[in-house]
């Protein structure tokens, strides 16, 4: 089982099997649902009222989401700036994940507004609000995925051009592969520095909404601290969609690879927690922990899940047995994702009696758009030269030099 | 290994210098800020003052009348009921406090307050909300593309949604803006109002009218304090009452506005988009060394697999 991750490999397997048309449906479901949303008004069809205006699309497929799909931002800040050169052949793994999360993040965003046509506004800078922090999270958002991901994911498209036989098309992809050999390092740069302005603003999007949100999530540090959680949860995901994959295809186990992951996700989530207490106590809030109603305990059910799998992972056994590494980071990954989820919508208090609780439709068009990005994955792996592999499986479709070990 | 974490906290604490330096020239541009989002001494507004309200409602037809608002008949089928707070057709709301024990009772007129520095303006991604020039705080339907952050972000929740159309809109009181000063002298609700328990005016006057009236009857108005006067930095609807301000639905506050908390937390982190110019910069320059390192490991021509091989 061990194995040696070094260059990426196109799965061949038939795309038809039953989990890709299972999660085809399902996304197939959600976007049909998606259409007939757009027909009518979303108090129909969505639990989201006046009181709780942001519900599931908002404040889970893309807050909460997009922090999963951080893995390309994360592991890239591994691989090109600490230089820790062994995470290059996941990283293809990894931007593929973020192409997913916030391509169905976005997704969910445009099914949410209520006026989209006036989106074409955005195109005339004298409407910027340029002091709203949403409008920083639409454009910055916007930008990271037009042009840093979109850019980061064109080695295996160029690839796929570049082996078709075509002498046209092979020209064509070998003077985007040299434009893009020059082009690279301002690309990766943008891929860094716009994702760490639009994770902490998500989070400083709350902050807007003041004594609404419970002190024990409500800090001018939101920012920072969804930031650091992009972070834990882009290792988490990179991790777990890793160990899935190595499990379903047989890719084999790279320890080196994989504990290191999860060592680095550990301390992260060390700097997390010392940020998120100093803070609580900075505040005089930690008295609100043991207050026992339900905001302490969402806070004590997050904590759980996220200190107890942390403090597991720093044991070298833990994070070398692939069974024990998977269910710790899945743990991980759940308690950050309620992190993300809560001062949205559980620790929020509009004035008045409201209460909100995800409609059925509402429910099936989020897990449609989740379904989406998963049936993407698997068509994707089975296309383009994705996931790792160890050198000995590597077939004639070996990944483009000197783009194959990004 | 060592040498490159150094590197990188080189370039941080580069990066972190010069937003030193920018954040040396950071007043400047904060005096402009304040300049922006401060009081405009032509402010209008409104004056409630609930002691003198005898909740006749006059001013709930006139404000749905005056706005095109189509009366809130629920599922009824066409019978007009009391709403139990502001929703998609109702701007403006009389309730009732009565207090559990029988012993106080207060009217209280909701509607929208009309900040000083509102969070819904500052929080608007497309200038939809905006302030009009006397600081009425107006609603653009061309620029609005239904993103709801305004009412996730008011502190006294009031912007509502149209939840049952294709083509929503916000709605909440914009002291009817659309006929104050061209064919009325002033909003429908204190036009109808019988007793003046509410009144329109400039903010200045408003302010001291309602202080005048505490002075003259010391101890009768609840903490003898205008509810507004600097809650969330100022509104421009002020309010008085005989009860506590909490029971009639205004939360207690603090005199800062939160839209001007969040701009100095983002002051603080961009300085004038300065931050990630100069972390970009950083970037780009370690990344490009270990592009060219990458290129020489592994051959720096865009040559494939294959060739390579062969």
């Amino acid at each position: 089982m061990t194995a040696t991750w070094e260059r990426c490999i196109r799965l061949k397997e038939p795309l038809k099997t039953r989990p890709f048309l299972i999660f085809a449906g399902l996304a197939a479901l959600g976007l049909l649902l998606g259409a007939y949303r757009e027909l009518t008004g979303l108090g129909y069809v969505t639990g989201l009222n006046d009181g709780y205006s942001w519900g599931l699309f908002k404040n889970w497929n893309v807050t909460a989401l997009t922090a999963l799909g951080s893995g390309g931002y994360a592991v890239a800040v591994l691989a090109w700036i600490f230089n820790e050169k062994r995470f290059h052949p996941i990283m293809r793994t990894a931007v593929l994940t973020s192409l997913l999360g916030y391509g169905t993040g976005m997704l969910a965003l445009g099914f949410d507004v209520g006026r989209p046509w006036n989106f074409v506004w955005l195109a005339d800078p004298r409407t910027w609000n340029h002091y709203s922090v949403l409008w920083e999270v639409a454009v910055c958002m916007t930008a990271y995925f037009i042009l840093a991901l979109d850019v980061e994911n064109m080695p295996p498209f160029l690839e796929k051009m570049y082996r078709s036989g075509d002498p046209t098309k092979k020209e064509k992809a070998m003077k985007i592969f040299r434009f893009m050999q020059r082009t690279f390092p301002f690309g990766i740069a943008l891929a860094f520095t716009l994702p760490s302005m639009h994770q902490s603003s998500l989070g400083q999007l709350m902050y807007l909404a003041g004594p609404r949100v419970h002190p024990l999530w409500q800090t001018p540090l939101l920012g920072l601290l969804y930031l650091l959680m992009a972070y834990i949860l882009g290792f988490a995901c990179v991790l777990l969609v890793l160990a899935l994959s190595s499990y379903a295809w047989n890719l084999g186990w790279d320890a080196d690879i994989m504990q290191r992951l999860g060592q680095i996700m550990a301390w992260a989530i060390t700097v997390w927690l010392v940020v998120r207490y100093a803070d609580l106590a900075y505040r005089g809030a930690l008295g609100y922990i043991f207050a026992f109603n339900k905001f302490s305990i969402y806070f004590l059910i997050e904590e759980a899940l996220i200190i107890v799998p942390t403090l597991l992972l720093f044991s070298k056994a833990n994070r070398e047995s692939p069974a024990a590494l998977f269910r710790l980071t899945f743990l991980i990954c759940v308690g950050g994702l309620v992190y993300r989820f809560t001062p949205t919508t559980l620790a929020f208090s509009p004035l008045g009696d409201y209460h909100y609780f995800p409609s059925t439709f509402e429910i099936l068009m989020s897990i449609g758009f989740t379904a989406l990005a998963v049936a993407v994955f698997l068509y994707a792996v089975k296309t383009y030269a994705i996931l790792p592999a160890s050198q000995g499986k590597i077939a004639a479709e070996e990944a483009m030099r000197p783009f194959d070990t990004l | 290994m060592d040498v490159n974490r150094r590197e990188v906290l080189k370039v941080l604490m580069g990066g972190s210098a010069v937003a030193a330096v920018a954040a040396a020239g950071a007043p400047v541009a904060t005096a402009g800020d304040s300049q922006e989002f401060a009081l405009d001494p032509e402010a209008v507004g409104l004056m409630y003052d609930a002691t003198k309200c005898i909740g006749c409602r006059a001013c709930m037809p006139a404000c749905q009348n005056a706005n095109g608002l189509k009366p809130d008949v629920g599922g009824s089928g066409g019978l007009y009921m009391q709403p139990d707070t502001l929703n998609a057709h109702t701007k403006n709301l009389i309730k009732l406090y009565t207090a559990p024990d029988g012993s106080e009772r207060s009217f209280m007129k909701q509607q929208c307050m009309h900040c000083v520095d509102p969070a819904c303006v500052s929080g608007c991604p497309m200038k939809a909300l905006h302030k009009e020039p006397k600081g009425v705080v107006g609603w653009d339907p061309v620029l609005c593309i239904g993103c709801r952050y305004c009412q996730v972000a008011c502190p006294f929740n009031i912007p509502k949604f149209e939840w049952d159309t294709v083509n929503p809109k916000i709605v909440k009181c914009e002291l009817c803006r659309h006929i104050v000063g061209k064919t009325v002298s002033q909003p429908a609700c204190t036009q109808v109002c019988p007793t003046h328990a509410v009144v329109y005016g400039k903010r200045s006057d408003l302010l001291a009218e309602a202080k005048r009236r505490i002075k003259e009857k010391p101890g009768y108005y609840f903490e003898d304090r205008v509810y507004g006067e600097n809650e969330v930095g100022g509104t421009q609807c002020l309010v008085l009452s005989h009860v506590d301000y909490t029971n009639l639905g205004l939360p207690k506050l603090s005199n800062e506005s939160p839209a001007a908390k969040s701009r100095q937390v983002s002051d603080f982190v961009y300085r004038g988009f300065l931050t990630p110019v100069v972390v970009y910069g950083g970037i780009v320059a370690i990344v490009r060394k270990r592009w060219k390192e990458h290129l020489e490991h592994e051959g720096g021509d865009t040559t494939h697999g294959e060739e390579k091989r062969a």
